[in-house]
């Protein structure tokens, strides 16, 4: 028993058992032979856990306030180390940890995200691995799915708001009532969709989105079973929807998306659906049941042979792959910018060490143990990171605020990055593992100090050629990992600027666009809109200032309908025989490419000839020429549509233009304006003059035609461009900040490095200055020590980088970077 | 600033002689008729801030030769140590007299 109690005085700090644990173990030996067992353990155990951690705090106490006193007595040091740690923790936390824990980490707003699946479509043949579905598919599933709950639709639409006064033209989807349900969301205000309204010719409804109701309600409740006039159509407001539903974006208005197997085709993919996967179900299993759905679809309608069914995690839909690798480079660079922190502190502290070895050697003569002296010292080092975090911390939420505000919306899929109590404890972890990882190695270097040695020799401090190669050794791998960061950024910087001098295959200058969606009760796609179009351009012309003015379903960078669908040739062409290519389709005026300053390589523009009943026609971009009909004049052949044989005969072959991403070239075919619209259209208005100058005209030229008609997203060309290359821009900004950073600390761990083996050599230098040396003289040989330093970092870094180079050559830096 | 009970029942203790450790502990148990048996922890934890405090002192061996057991460490008050408990107890004192002078000691009387 008495043997067990001196095992447990194990608990007290060494240096109270050491003094009072003899004692102790004799008291409770006097107090065994006379108090009753039970009692008196039960007494002892209680005190030893209420003083034991006690007798801790207060060694540790007295550790925090001797570090204090030595923080104080050395202002510049401690100005040094915080100023490094605070630099890396605001850079960490900042940039890297909260972007990531925005996109990687915080669950998606939903029930059970990890249940919640994208189904989609693909079709290896045209390599599409990633498609929309179609409503007859859509069908077919829900009959036969096993492993889902539910699969609910959603689709994109625009709507023109009217009847409210100003008209508006508003984005919006069309979901199936049960989407709610299955994602776990709740109307904000009203009721969600019921099932019954998923049928044709239910009473229309619409639920409004958070935004829409605050922009233009003012949050109004009286707002649900109000009527209001969408796309030309009187609609009761049932609901408002909170944000977390603007899944696949354009969250104003939501209808119910009415299904009706009668008029729609299976090779219509037009639809997003979404499914929650059963409990206890893996993806792996759903995938294997839905192979074998598409395979019996497949048998059941020949148009399906080739389509297949790829489900994807939620997380992986909205989490593109290229934003992952984007932020997975960033956080290449924060590691770096950590190590170079920690190589730095690790640094000042050694040469720091070098000068404290006699007031150790001291307290180590006095009594003080080993381990005592290296708590001691990391109880330092600790309280220094910890000073630094704190205000790195502080900067971090600054640098967040100002990365919003620079931040364009809808770049990350997220609605905002912030810094929230993960991200506090995540800074909080990192400068408590940098303090004692930094202050590790140091302290054990420092608390080795032999005392005698130390105590003889007073005069110079040991461990001076050693130690002085090991710092400057330290101090030139920092220099190399900031030259390796600054290479990088430089990588990307150019890559960036190599961007805005790309061949865009049209001229942005000058061009003026907005948005129309003419309410299709009123202007039927095939019948009144192309008219209405044509009297448009033609009012828009006229106008003064205006050299050109097209419509296009979509136009580059724009916001309009992207729309892509597999091609064939109809007659002999360079490809296999039915082999299909999938195309980007768009529709435009005439006058377009003229308008555009897309060139006409062969063959003619449309006309307004091209009515309904001509013989249908197609203008095709030339990397589309090239990859049906090779060398072979393309002027006179056909192409049909996977999912129909009629045969669109070429007339002309325009330039290849950049139109979705900077840094991909997509073939094209364009069909003419004057057969069909398309519901939602781009106008686009070359001007002679500076383009916003001309919009108040341009506004009421279109009022002239119809008062109740919004102009939707104004923007010059040069602001869609400038937001199609932000997301390069932010990378390269980022990783040159964080370069900035490295190369800041590198220069503070140089300068430590220098000042501390001036100060170690004061009396050198006062030897050689009294016999005789130049003030020059000196400076030219310390000069020359930092430089030597600097040299083998620079070149270090420079070798590592061309070494990297040469690996990443195979990897665009852009492709690394991008996201879409 | 209140003294901590243990610091004073020390103090107490050691008031009319010199003492070690155990007999501090039973000093203090006897007083409080067994209510208050100081543990090791508690009682050597307190002794090693009144050292380092100045209210008690250690005595060397020279000084604890003779005693009845010489190889225990004995304490002795200092000055400081009685001027301590002296305030203590008249803060004490002043405490019992505002609280006899409510009702809460009514009842009781």
């Amino acid at each position: 028993m008495h043997r067990l109690y001196r095992a447990l005085l194990r608990l007290y700090p060494a240096e109270f058992r050491d003094e009072y644990g003899r004692e102790m173990a004799q008291m409770v030996r006097d107090r065994i032979a006379r108090e009753p067992r039970a009692r008196l353990w039960i007494d002892l155990l209680r005190d030893l856990l209420r003083t034991a951690p006690k007798e801790h705090a207060h060694v540790l106490l007295n550790d925090v306030r001797y570090a204090v006193r030595l923080i104080r007595r050395a202002p510049m040091f401690t100005a040094a180390v915080v100023g490094t740690v605070a630099l890396a923790i605001a850079a960490n936390t900042a940039i890297f940890f909260s972007v990531v824990n925005a996109v990687l980490l915080r669950p998606l707003p939903f029930a059970e995200p990890g249940r919640l699946i994208q189904v989609a479509e693909k079709n290896d043949a045209l390599g599409l691995p990633n498609f929309g579905a179609s409503v007859l598919n859509l069908l077919s599933w829900r009959e036969r799915a096993r492993s889902v709950d539910a699969l609910s639709a959603i689709g994109f639409s625009s709507f023109t708001l009217s009847g409210l006064g100003e008209p508006e033209q508003l984005s919006g989807n069309r979901v199936s009532p049960s989407l709610m349900p299955l994602l776990g969301l709740a109307p904000v205000a009203g009721r969600a969709f019921t099932p019954d309204e998923e049928r044709p010719g239910a009473p229309p409804v619409a639920m409004i989105g958070e935004g829409l109701w605050a922009r233009r309600f003012g949050r109004d409740p009286a707002v649900v079973g109000r009527a209001v006039t969408l796309n030309g159509l009187p609609v009761t407001i049932v609901g408002v929807a909170p944000r977390a539903l603007n899944l696949i974006s354009g969250g104003d208005v939501y209808v119910p998306l009415t299904i009706d197997p009668s008029k729609e085709i299976r090779l219509n993919h037009v639809i997003f659906v979404a499914g929650r996967l059963k409990p206890r179900v893996t993806i792996q299993q759903a995938q294997a049941e839905f192979d074998t759905i598409a395979q019996a679809v497949a048998a059941a309608y020949p148009e399906m042979r080739d389509w297949g069914v790829h489900l994807l995690t939620f997380f992986d839909t909205f989490v593109s792959a290229q934003l992952k690798t984007g932020l997975l480079v960033l956080l290449g660079a924060v590691a770096f910018v950590l190590l170079i922190a920690c190589a730095n502190i690790a640094n000042l502290l050694l040469s720091r060490s070098a000068s404290r070895q006699k007031e150790i050697a001291v307290r180590v003569a006095m009594g003080a143990t080993q381990s005592r002296v290296l708590r001691q010292l990391l109880v330092e080092s600790v309280a220094l990171s910890a000073i630094g975090g704190a205000i790195g911390i502080v900067a971090a939420v600054w640098a967040v605020r100002a990365i919003n505000a620079s931040l364009p919306p809808n770049l990350l899929p997220v609605p905002a990055v912030r810094v929230d109590a993960v991200v506090l404890s995540f800074a909080a972890g990192l400068t408590l593992l940098a303090g004692l990882i930094f202050g590790i190695a140091p302290a054990c270097y420092t608390a080795k100090t032999d005392v005698h040695d130390m105590l003889k020799h007073t005069a110079r401090p040991a461990g001076g050629g050693s130690g002085a190669r090991v710092r400057s050794a330290l101090a030139a791998a920092e220099l190399a990992l900031a030259t390796l960061l600054l290479v990088g950024a430089g990588l990307l910087l150019e890559s960036f600027l190599n961007l805005q001098r790309v061949r865009l295959g049209f001229e942005p200058r000058g061009l003026l666009t907005f948005q129309l969606a003419p309410p299709t009760s009123r202007y039927p796609l095939t019948d009144k809109a192309p008219g209405f179009y044509r009297a448009l351009l033609e009012s828009l012309r006229a106008a003064p200032g205006v050299r050109g003015a097209a419509v296009s379903s979509g136009i580059p960078f724009g916001q309009g309908n992207y729309t892509t669908s597999p091609l064939q040739a109809s007659g002999p062409s360079a490809l296999p025989a039915d082999a299909a290519v999938p195309i980007d389709w768009r529709i435009v005026s005439p006058g377009y490419f003229k308008t555009m300053s897309i060139p006409l390589l062969r063959g003619r523009d449309f006309s307004d000839a091209e009515g309904a009943g001509a013989p249908a026609v197609a203008i095709v971009s030339q990397a589309t020429a090239r990859k049906f009909f090779g060398d072979m004049d393309p002027i006179g052949r056909s192409l049909h549509r996977a999912a129909d044989a009629r045969p669109f005969a070429i007339v002309g072959v325009v330039g290849d233009v950049r139109s979705t991403t900077l840094n991909q070239e997509s073939p094209a075919i364009y069909y003419p304006l004057s057969t069909r619209a398309w519901p939602l259209m781009d106008v686009v208005v070359r001007a002679d003059v500076p383009p916003e100058t001309l919009l108040p005209a341009l506004r009421q030229k279109v009022h002239e035609i119809d008062g109740e008609l919004p102009l939707a997203t104004v923007r010059t060309m040069d602001e869609w461009l400038s937001a199609s290359a932000a997301q390069p821009r932010l990378s390269a900004t980022l990783l040159g900040a964080f370069a900035a950073v490295a190369v800041l600390i590198a220069a503070i761990g140089i300068y430590g490095v220098i000042a501390y083996s001036v100060n170690q050599r004061t009396r050198e230098i006062g030897l050689r200055m009294a016999l005789g040396a130049r003030p020059g003289g000196v400076m030219r040989l310390i000069v020359k020590e930092g430089m030597i330093v600097a040299a083998a970092g620079i070149g270090a870094g420079l070798a590592a980088a061309s070494l990297l180079g040469r690996g990443a050559a195979r990897l665009d830096p852009m492709d690394a970077l991008r996201c879409d | 600033m209140a003294l901590p009970a243990a610091v004073l029942h020390i103090l107490i203790a050691l008031a009319d002689g010199d003492s070690h450790g155990y007999a501090i502990m039973q000093e203090v148990a006897a007083r409080t008729d067994g209510a208050l048996r100081l543990g090791p922890g508690t009682l050597y934890g307190s002794l090693k801030r009144m050292l380092h405090d100045g209210l008690i002192e250690e005595l060397d061996e020279r000084q604890g030769a003779g005693r009845d057991d010489a190889r225990r460490r004995y304490y002795r008050i200092t000055p400081r140590g009685r001027k301590t408990a002296r305030a203590e107890i008249a803060r004490l004192a002043k405490l019992v007299r505002q609280a006899r002078a409510t009702t809460l000691a009514v009842k009781h009387s």
